[in-house]
């Protein structure tokens, strides 16, 4: 007998039938609401002040180059064409598109890296906008995780385990934490693409799973074409006003079985589908975007109308944000860059650039960005050496890299402006203040106000967490 | 029961209250006899467990002050525990101590005991501490009936009740109870006809084609079947075969043991044919991972792996997963079982790639028509294929005799030139080609609109290719693959310690004769000596017909699982399906002949308030129904249902574009038309990286589930009030109504009793009336539009308004809670 769970449900339930039956529908609504309050089961939450109240996070789908674009090695540029020392590889693996290869030269960067802001930052001529609000952000350049494929390392960067199966961070969060929006999903998902179609990774749908957290907190996917939550729209020919009316009746003939059969779950049904009635109205509205002024709209970039481009989802971001989503998790894929560096990189950086910029400038100047912790980053990086031949200049890539990679954070409690960890010479390895995947989501959970190791799950008799037995906040990044 | 019903109180007084209610609970939901006697198994093995077994316990690699509580004889060695003697055992001490460096369990653990655990464990000393055994791992015995009640659910069911100072509650009304059964054995509605006799309709619904469609679907979660490999490319495999074995096993009634030995090992029986190596597919459900650059042995072994977890979960009952890197923390599991059984499924040829949703071993089902539609499709590539190449010669001068890498074209940027320049045209894939026509489509609309032509006929063959019947299944290689313990799991850190098959240590041992095969393990799993493999199955059964299981952690069955607080029913009822032959529908007939089963569903009497979850069986279950009995429902009561059995999976409606968002455009779901669209859910494709967007609280068929779960979210009101199917079935009940005599009285009256299965009240035919008034009002603007939804069409002379309006009444009945649910 798992006894730990039973009285306060006890509980509840007495003090459900207490009430009779008009305080019970009350309740039920108020139950239902629940599934944007934490989980009755969760641990009481927060353990500490939260600094973040939300998060976003900009997932760059494929693993953006962190040698092009944020870790500047000239010893890359210095020896390029040249072979990268064993001493440095040391036996290390690699994806099997590389795997095999001998020659392994260094490939110095592509682009041109310069110094940004009062902090200094680092960031390639590729991402001019992310660079001009580089104060605001948090490099981290030491980030490693144990993933070496694309799936599995998502999985790991966003479940904390690398096969399909755990709740995602953003599940983990609503089950805890809830939302403070009233008729919003607390977990929302977009994806994009680059325009190029190049290889783009699959998103499966466990990078958002709730893995064995009760279903409910699933990240809700907002689809980049027809309706923006699957089955919003009411069937063709039927009008808001015939849909009121069917709710009308249900709820009237509910509302006697109720009294007749006595079962707290029927209150819960009349609640769970005023609440879809209230999401056919508040989805639209957070969806319609005519009342975005233009300099807000440009300053996204000119693919900001285009539903299920990564600009129109950073601002729909935004919009979810201020609207009290806890988590939206935003996926742009397109990175994998192994044989188009030189051709679609810039490309790539091109489309991310100015949303990304543009969200953070948004959010600072409406007085979210301090409650909201954002992060951007791949689930690895790309190796310092070349896959390919360095002769054939068109064809320049790099293969998966998961022993050094650079991501940044921002707002929701973090340093503005500084730069944690650095990686070896070569951009090869993490060397200094290292950060492993599970401390990253160690220090997300512990800015939401949450200690990541007595947040547990019971799950086939035993206590999971997010950051399985591993995980250090990393402290120095704190605000 | 459904979570979201459960408290939204979070007072602050919650933890004061809960200890003096754990008391209460205790008395409640633990041992009835009295408090007298300390029952180890049940009250004193899930403390220990839950709050010291971490650091004291089975896992001898992260052990603490070399102390162990989960052996009597090392935990009363030590001092630990000295029976009848609570002042001088050390546990006591710790678990009291105020002084943090000394109080057990460690803060540090975020464990902690509650005062009533502690006096718990101190009663359990005082009273000598007996030990036993983990309940689920002691032999299977038949307890004795309580006297009073002639079945034996009821007799056991009764004296548990009356021991709580509970009744029963009434029979529910008959009409309630043909629904019941209709439901649980066939997973579809009664006719509105109400049977005479229940005896004869159980034995109709157990002998219906339908019951092995309800009862094949919990094996598919469970044997995690789909119709792709999931992850990258997502390619399509053809297990339907399997499918329809298993619903052939079920309606036959194949004893569960026979059907354990032909999932796990038909391969290897004597003289085994076609549908005993066809069973075997069950070992191949699991998905595949085909992502570039992956591994094969990588894969391989998680194949390996996810076989043992599942073996572990499906028979077993047991989280095998977690001695894939380590001993096990609670269960007297070691790594060295865990390889034990990866070994037994290491010998197979199957080699971890995984491009293909047929990867060998497979077995070959085609037919004629499927050869022929793939002869046509390579034909029709060919010649596209031969246009493409002399329109690439104007396109991509260059000398006679020279080939295309050898022109322009190996200058294009990014990959292009390993997908055109490199590539003969009747070789390239359909990645390839959508990132072409990406680049081309802006620059030459003419070479584009060529390249489309050869993505097409490419598509169309690798479909035709894909849909020829090859069903994965298990083989034997003729030398055995030596099975090394994985360090931490993984495939490429083989320790030095070789393992061969083995059952774990903990359970009764293999028998010196048994085959050291997949046939040895089966024929283990079904030994009268083994004892989980019949409560787990028994638990699995409970659970569908009433929500939740005698063991409510369906999954586990190890300590840190529920103890039953029904144990004795488990017990009588798993001894009960061995001794007669594992004989399911016996079993299922036995439950649903009792008065326990067959009680009223309504919430009264002292139970509610004392046992709200109805862990006790005073009241009968009342629950959502799965989702995907619901669309089964609306199509059975609309009349839409085609009951038509087995054959490849269908593809019914969905929204537009959710394949191609989810595969950047790579797989086109393409609806089907007619009698497709009406089968059982059962048959509906399952594509693993996005599943099927009208089910909901489903396993998602990535890894095995055997645990019910119901939610409640907004997102679930949306898909049936206003998915095709369900806008669809409610149009077509109108107008079948429409066409059928009458005024509106009666036929309110009809259709409400065909949708519920009931009479209407007076104050429901009353609220009925005045609906169908207010939709009347509302319904004539977009009418048309509205009878448009769905492919069905009925010629129902009625003005289209009227038509609307009832069927907006009808879409309000199917979403009516107690259509729903199961009542």
């Amino acid at each position: 007998m798992n006894s730990a769970e039973l009285p306060s449900l006890e509980l509840t339930r007495r003090a459900l039938f207490g009430q009779g039956a008009m305080g019970l529908g009350a309740l039920a609504l108020q139950s239902l609401m629940g599934a944007q309050r934490p989980d009755p089961a969760a641990p009481s939450l927060p353990h500490w002040a939260a600094k973040a109240k939300r998060v976003i996070y900009l997932l760059q789908n494929g693993a953006p180059s962190h040698v092009d674009l944020y870790d500047h090695k000239p010893l890359l540029r210095q020896r390029h064409g040249t072979q990268i020392p064993d001493s440095v590889v040391g036996g290390r693996r690699f994806s099997t598109m590389t795997g095999g290869q001998t020659a392994r030269p260094l490939l110095g960067e592509i682009t041109a890296f310069s110094r940004h802001g009062q902090s200094g930052a680092t960031v390639s001529s590729f991402l001019p906008q992310i660079a001009s609000v580089s104060d605001e952000l948090c490099f981290i350049k030491s980030m490693h995780t144990t993933q070496v494929n694309h799936a599995p390392a998502i999985t790991f960067l966003m479940t904390g385990g690398e096969q399909a199966g755990r709740p995602a961070i953003g599940a983990w969060l609503s089950y805890g934490l809830g939302s403070e929006s009233e008729d919003l999903p607390a977990f929302v998902v977009m994806t994009s693409r680059d325009k190029e179609a190049s290889c783009g990774q699959i998103f499966y749908d466990f990078y958002w799973g709730n893995g064995f957290l009760p279903s409910k907190y699933q990240g809700v996917k907002f689809r980049g074409s027809g309706d923006p939550v699957l089955y919003l729209s009411n069937p063709k020919g039927m009008s808001q006003s015939m849909r009121r009316s069917i709710l009308d009746g249900l709820g009237q003939l509910n509302e006697i079985k109720l009294q007749a059969h006595g079962d707290p779950e029927t209150a819960t049904r009349l609640a769970q589908y005023e609440m879809a009635y209230r999401m056919q109205s508040s989805v639209p509205e957070l969806t319609d975007l005519s009342r975005e002024p233009k300099h807000i709209l440009d300053m996204y970039g000119p693919d900001v109308l285009r539903q299920g481009s990564y600009a129109y989802n950073c601002l729909m971001a935004r919009r979810l944000a201020e609207r009290g989503v806890r988590f939206v998790q935003l996926m742009h894929a397109g990175w994998d860059q192994h044989r188009n560096l030189n051709t679609q990189l810039e490309i790539q950086c091109r489309d991310v650039d100015a949303p990304s910029a543009a969200l953070i400038r948004d959010l600072k100047q409406r007085g979210l960005l301090e409650d909201t912790l954002v992060i951007w980053g791949g689930e690895f990086g790309r190796t310092p050496f070349l896959q390919g031949d360095i002769a054939n200049t068109r064809q320049w890539g790099r293969d998966h890299h998961p022993y050094a990679f650079t991501i940044w954070m921002a707002g929701g409690g973090v340093k503005p402006g500084i730069t944690h960890g650095s990686s070896d010479e070569f951009g090869f390895n993490a060397v200094e203040n290292k950060v492993h995947i599970h401390d990253l989501q160690a220090t997300l959970m512990h800015l939401m106000g949450i200690d990541h190791e007595r947040f547990t799950f019971r799950f086939q008799g035993r206590q999971f967490r997010l950051t399985d037995v591993h995980g250090e906040v990393i402290k120095p990044i704190l605000a | 029961m459904e979570d979201s019903g459960k408290g939204q109180h979070r007072p602050s007084h919650r933890r004061m209250r809960s200890v003096v209610r754990l008391g209460c609970l205790l008395l409640v939901l633990g041992s009835l006899e009295c408090r007298a006697t300390v029952d180890f198994s049940r009250e004193i093995q899930p403390i220990l467990s839950e709050n010291c077994y971490h650091c004291h316990g089975p896992d001898a690699n992260h052990r603490k002050a070399d102390l162990r509580l989960d052996e009597e004889r090392a935990a009363k060695s030590s001092g630990a525990v000295v029976p009848g003697k609570p002042e001088k055992s050390e546990l006591l001490k710790r678990i009291f101590s105020t002084d943090p460096d000394e109080v057990m369990p460690t803060p540090k653990s975020h464990r902690s005991l509650s005062a009533a655990q502690k006096a718990l464990l101190k009663t359990w000393i005082e009273q000598g501490a007996p030990w036993g055994r983990h309940w689920a791992f002691e032999p299977v015995k038949r307890p004795p009936l309580p006297s009073g009640k002639a079945h034996p659910i009821d007799a056991l069911v009764r004296a548990k009740l009356k021991a709580h100072g509970l009744q029963p509650s009434p029979p529910a009304p008959r009409e309630t109870l043909v629904r019941r059964l209709h439901l649980d054995l066939t997973g579809l509605p009664p006719p509105t006809q109400v049977p005479q006799d229940l005896s004869k309709l159980i034995e109709e619904l157990l002998a219906s084609p339908h019951f092995g469609e309800r009862w094949a679907w919990e094996w598919l979660d469970a044997a995690r079947y789909a119709d792709s490999n999931g992850y990258q490319g997502d390619p399509e495999r053809t297990m339907w075969p399997w499918r329809d074995w298993v619903v052939k096993a079920i309606n036959d009634n194949m004893p569960y043991d026979q059907f354990t030995l032909l999932q796990l090992a038909g391969d290897l029986l004597p003289k085994a044919g076609v549908q005993e190596r066809l069973a075997t597919g069950f070992n191949r459900n699991h998905m595949i991972n085909g992502e570039g650059g992956r591994i094969a042995e990588e894969t391989r072994v998680e194949n390996v792996m996810d076989r043992v977890e599942t073996t572990g979960t499906v028979w077993l009952g047991l989280t095998m997963q977690c001695t894939k890197c380590h001993d096990h923390k609670f269960d007297a599991l070691t790594m060295r079982d865990y390889y034990g059984l990866y070994d037994v499924f290491n010998q197979t040829s199957e080699d971890g790639r995984g491009r293909s949703g047929q990867a060998a071993p497979a077995m070959d089902l085609s037919t004629a028509a499927e050869l022929q539609r793939s002869k046509l499709a390579n034909a029709a590539v060919e010649a596209v294929a031969q246009e493409v190449e002399a329109f690439e010669l104007t396109k991509f001068p260059r000398a006679a005799g020279k080939s295309l890498e050898q022109s322009e074209a190996i200058r294009l940027p990014g990959n292009l030139p390993a997908y055109i320049a490199k590539t003969a045209p009747r070789a390239r894939g359909v990645d390839p080609l959508l990132e072409a026509i990406g680049y081309f489509k802006e620059r030459d609309q003419a070479y584009t609109a060529l390249l489309q032509r050869l993505l097409n006929a490419q598509r169309e063959k690798l479909a035709a290719a894909n849909a020829i019947t090859r069903v994965m299944v298990m083989d034997h290689l003729p030398k055995p693959r030596p099975s090394f313990i994985l360090e931490k799991g993984a495939y490429d850190k083989p320790s030095s310690v070789q393992v061969s098959f083995n059952t774990p240590a903990v359970l009764p041992a293999l028998s010196k004769q048994a085959p050291r095969n997949r046939l040895g393990l089966a024929q283990w799993l079904v030994q009268r000596d083994n004892p989980l493999t019949a409560r787990v199955t028994v638990n699995r059964f409970w659970q569908a017909l009433f929500g939740v299981g005698l063991v409510k952690t369906a999954e586990d069955f190890g300590v840190q699982g529920e103890v039953p607080p029904q144990r004795e029913l488990l017990d009588w009822l798993a001894a009960e399906f061995m001794d007669s032959g594992w004989d399911v529908k016996h079993l299922l007939r036995l439950i649903v002949t009792s008065e326990t089963y067959q009680q009223s569903s309504r919430f009264e009497g002292r139970s509610v308030q004392l046992d709200p979850d109805n862990r006790l069986l005073a009241r009968g279950a009342r629950f959502r129904l799965p989702s995907w009995m619901l669309r089964d429902q609306a199509l059975a009561l609309s009349g839409l249902l085609v009951p038509k059995l087995g054959g490849p999976s269908v593809k019914p409606y969905q929204p537009e574009g959710i394949w191609e968002e989810a595969t950047f455009g790579k797989k086109t779901y393409t609806q089907d038309q007619g009698e497709a669209l009406y089968r059982r859910t059962l048959y509906v494709f399952w594509r693993r990286i996005v599943g099927p967007t009208m089910l909901f609280d489903n396993s998602n068929r990535q890894v095995c589930a055997v645990k019910a779960t119901r939610t409640n979210t907004p997102l679930h009101a949306l898909v049936t009030l206003n998915d095709t199917t369900y806008m669809e079935a409610a149009r077509v009940l109108a107008q079948r109504l429409l066409l059928e005599p009458g005024g509106d009285e009666d036929r309110l009256k009809r259709v409400f009793e065909r949708v519920t299965h009931r009479a209407a009240s007076t104050a429901e035919l009353s609220l009925l009336h005045s609906r169908l008034e207010d939709l009347r009002g509302k319904s004539a603007a977009s009418a048309r539009e509205l009878l448009e939804v769905g492919e069905a069409r009925l010629s129902v002379k009625a003005p289209a308004g009227e038509q609307a309006a009832w069927a907006g009444l009808c879409l309000m009945l199917l979403n009516l809670d107690e259509v729903l649910c199961k009542e």
